[in-house]
């Protein structure tokens, strides 16, 4: 056994862990539907909460959910259980999926992002390890199943259509900059996935929100969409900033390996196409009078230009251009 | 970028609103003003990604033209229309550059009038306490037997601790202002995104590039007549170019011959060159590799490049040497099937031209036309057509690398068939027709190199390290308003425990209020901080 093949094999256990945890994530999220009998305590305990805390921006009064919500959502003990067992499943997955990008990376004597393949696996120990770190803190346990579940759809995609044997780089990717481009550019992308990710769940709460439904389920204990606007917008602001550093470090490096800092090839399109989305939603949010749905659909469409920027302009003869490294041929 | 006031509720009384009159100065304004909203810097900014896009889906000029020619050549009906519209040129296309312009415009017209009130913000003291603080974002209140002014210096020293900036319009307030930062960091965001346009322009008008393939063992001295392309931007002096003269000794090109994925992969290309930095200065040995330039007078050379120059010899009936040069050919696919031509104007009768492939691992079937299994030169071949007639058909300028074959017939076999020459190293076939013989010598790699300056790339970097630092500031950094009163507790304050009366000090209660314009998770913890110090002083005293 060496190293790259320890690397796969601590891939795998982590895809299996990460499954369990996104079994668990579902069933603490099973646990957490409110009881219609206890929403009307929950409510007065909302106002209760209102009243005393009374966030919220200036002149945008957060809508209240009829429901339990947010910091007057109590939740039970058997969801509070499987939430924290969910957790831990994830710090297992995580550690096991950052060591086996650690081993890749050791086995091949170089950052371990040189190719389709390590990037997909980097970026998904990016999420991981973002999600982790954040996750108790803020109560994210609900948020799992969002985060999770698309790590390991990148996991599975990384390993049956990516895969690359563990080799030497090719030579325009033999610079330092490879350590420090491509790094702030997947932590960035891992910021993005998360907010992404929140963001779908903030419209679903607020569309709840307007036309409260019959039966409550789980959205109904989530935070109010006002309080996951934010937190979606705060991890965009830093995604953004990376971004944009990314950007700045990639033209350095491009002046270093083909003589100009920027000549319009598709990934640097792409990588300004994504610049410009969210710096649209970064204009808009600030903007008063423009609705808060409005930005965040701004900040979605900004995630699909990511998705197509890793995905269709690596693999499609179309976006022919410089950035040729996927190692899928 | 100017903050908008949401529209006024607009008057239903007058049956009939007649608008004033606006004159040209008054449209002028108008137009200004819409310019430089917020909602249309917005709809720029989505605009142009959108416009962005094109460019990266359509081949572009500035970064293969050949691809273009292909493109325009396969799709005869669209391609006319595209052009015409400029999708092969998206990024010096009227359309593109409008946008971009307008959303400077729009940018230059936000920073100039925030800027003035930035500075006189900087220069003003906070604004006077509200009168009922208990109404704004944060609130909250403490009841001490510290006298109002000591409670005063106490909320003065948390402040002044967390670098607010602090003043008291009256004896029984504090108004506290943080956060400058902010909106400096914005300006400054902008305004260095206006550099970096300044950097991009200062490149293009005094910067310059001149690309040269350079056979091993050839020299080349660098002037504005002897690159194989040159592009100087419109104020370069091309007679003021550094005079270098540059030696190719030996290429390194390694590629992946493991089996499996990356099988053909590049490994290492490095150039080992010798340079004099003008004719007849001392000659230092240089190794050029991708991701390390050298750097001469300003410019400096990469090694963009490599391929094959295959030596052709072509001799006529007697054995005369008509042509003999190490011709490149240009490499196609990730196997270094590669294209040339060889012109040998001298022929006679007819002047003569060979055109074909250069294969440097040649699949001997030729099944699928010619074709290369490796890069690396196992087993070179080349297989080439003759043609002979008119090599300059109006002695128009023509690229080395296409034969113009408009005046020309293909040389063929006594049966009629074609003739293709098919040649390994040191093998010689002969023309049909008593025309003379082609050799193939040998081969040697060459390398394509690229000489760059670009002046205006120093600016560019200092802007976009500047919007860095300012798009850091601006959106982390929160701008926010903290405000203190103080009264005397009336006897029996409501809801509140009074801790006056057994000493006879008078109690003090101490209302702080805090402001923010932005969702802002810190101000609670900064009115907690005052609150907290307050209480901590009063269970002390």
């Amino acid at each position: 056994m060496n190293l790259a093949s320890n690397a796969n094999a601590a891939l795998y256990a982590s895809m299996i862990v990460y499954t369990l945890a996104m079994l668990a994530f579902t069933w603490h999220l099973a646990a957490r539907a409110p009881q219609v009998a206890d929403s009307k305590f929950a409510e007065r305990a909302e106002v209760r909460e209102g009243v005393l805390v009374g966030a919220g921006a200036p002149g945008a009064p957060e809508r209240r959910s009829p429901y339990a919500a947010g910091p007057g959502f109590e939740e039970s003990t058997q969801s509070r259980q499987r939430g924290n067992i969910a957790l831990m499943l994830t710090y297992l997955g995580t550690a096991l999926l950052v060591a086996s990008v650690v081993m890749r990376g050791l086995a091949v004597s170089r950052p371990p992002w040189g190719n389709m393949f390590e990037f997909a696996t980097a970026g998904a120990a990016a999420v991981g390890v973002a999600y982790s770190l954040l996750a108790k803190r803020n109560h994210w346990q609900w948020l799992g199943v969002f985060v999770v579940g698309p790590i390991l759809l990148v996991l599975g995609l990384a390993l049956s259509v990516l895969y690359t044997e563990a080799g030497e780089l090719m030579p325009a990717l033999k610079s330092y900059w490879l350590a420090i481009h491509v790094s702030v550019a997947f932590i960035a992308v891992a910021f993005f996935t998360i907010a992404f990710a929140i963001g779908i769940v903030y419209l679903v709460r607020l569309h709840r929100e307007e036309k409260p439904p019959a039966k409550p389920n789980f959205v109904e204990s989530l935070p109010s969409s006002a309080a996951l606007e934010r937190t979606a917008y705060s991890l965009n602001m830093v995604a953004f900033i990376l971004w944009t550093f990314t950007l700045i470090a990639g033209a350095i490096w491009a002046k270093q390996a083909w003589g100009a800092y920027w000549q319009w090839d598709p990934k640097e399109v792409w990588t300004f196409v994504i610049w410009t989305v969210y710096a649209a939603y970064m204009h808009s949010r600030a903007t008063a009078g423009v609705d808060h749905r409005k930005s965040m659909l701004i900040a979605l469409v900004g995630f699909v230009c990511v998705i197509i920027n890793f995905t269709l302009v690596n693999l499609v003869s179309t976006f022919v251009g410089m950035h040729n490294y996927s190692g899928v041929g | 970028m100017t903050t908008e006031t949401p529209p006024r509720p607009r008057k239903r009384t007058q049956p009939d609103p007649s608008l004033p009159r606006l004159s040209a100065l008054g449209w002028v304004r108008w137009a200004w003003r819409q310019l430089t909203s917020m909602r249309t810097a917005l709809f720029l900014l989505l605009l142009l990604s959108v416009a962005a896009v094109p460019g990266s889906i359509f081949p572009q000029r500035n970064i293969d033209a050949g691809r273009v020619a292909d493109y325009i050549a396969q799709n005869p009906t669209t391609s006319p229309w595209l052009d015409r519209l400029g999708f092969f040129d998206v990024y010096s296309s009227p359309w593109f550059s409008a946008i971009y312009l307008l959303l400077f415009v729009s940018l230059v017209g936000c920073i100039v009038p925030r800027t003035r009130v930035h500075l006189a913000a900087l220069r003003a003291t906070p604004p006077r306490a509200p009168a009922r603080l208990s109404r704004l974002d944060e609130h909250a209140e403490v009841v001490t037997d510290l006298s109002q002014d000591e409670a005063l210096a106490v909320a003065r020293e948390v402040l002044g601790g967390k670098r607010f900036r602090l003043h008291s319009h009256d004896a029984t307030s504090l108004s506290g202002e943080s956060g400058y930062l902010r909106e400096t960091g914005n300006l400054v965001f902008h305004l260095a995104l206006t550099g970096i346009i300044v950097g991009m322009a200062v490149g293009h008008v005094f910067g310059w590039r001149g690309d040269i393939i350079l056979a091993e063992g050839d020299k080349f001295a660098s002037s504005a007549g002897t690159y194989n392309t040159i592009s100087p931007g419109p104020w370069v002096d091309t007679e003021s170019l550094p005079p270098f003269v540059l030696g190719l000794d030996r290429l390194d090109v390694q590629f992946n011959e493991a089996p499996g994925r990356g099988f053909g992969m590049p490994k290492e290309f490095t150039a080992y060159t010798t340079l004099q930095r003008e004719p007849g200065a001392a000659a230092t040995k240089e190794s050029v590799s991708v991701n390390h330039p050298i750097t001469v007078d300003g410019a400096d050379i990469f090694l963009l490049g490599n391929g094959y120059t295959p030596v052709i010899t072509v001799r006529d009936a007697k054995g005369e040497i008509l042509y003999r040069e190490a011709t490149p050919f240009l490499p196609q696919d990730g196997n270094y099937r590669s294209v040339g031509v060889i012109k040998v104007p001298s022929a006679s009768p007819k002047q003569l031209g060979l055109t074909g492939f250069f294969l440097p691992t040649a699949e001997p079937t030729f099944v699928h036309g010619p074709a290369s299994l490796f890069p690396d030169a196992k087993d070179p071949e080349v297989a080439l057509s003759i043609w002979e007639g008119n090599l300059f058909p109006g002695d128009a300028p023509q690229s080395v690398y296409t034969l113009n074959t408009d005046e020309m017939t293909q040389v063929t076999k006594a049966d009629g068939s074609p003739a293709l020459i098919r040649l390994k190293p040191g093998q010689t076939y002969e023309i049909p027709g008593g025309r003379g013989t082609v050799t193939f010598d040998s081969v040697k790699r060459f390398a394509g190199l690229s000489v760059r300056t670009d002046p205006g790339a120093p600016i560019s970097l200092v802007s976009a390290v500047l919007a860095t630092a300012g798009l850091i500031l601006g959106l982390t950094i929160k701008r926010r308003r903290v405000f203190v009163r103080v009264r005397a507790a009336g006897p029996g304050a409501a809801g509140v425990d009074s801790p006056s009366g057994d000493d006879g000090r008078p109690a003090t209660v101490v209302s702080i209020g805090g402001l923010s314009k932005d969702s802002d998770a810190g101000l609670a913890a900064i009115v907690a901080a005052v609150h907290d110090r307050l209480a901590e002083r009063n269970d002390r005293s």
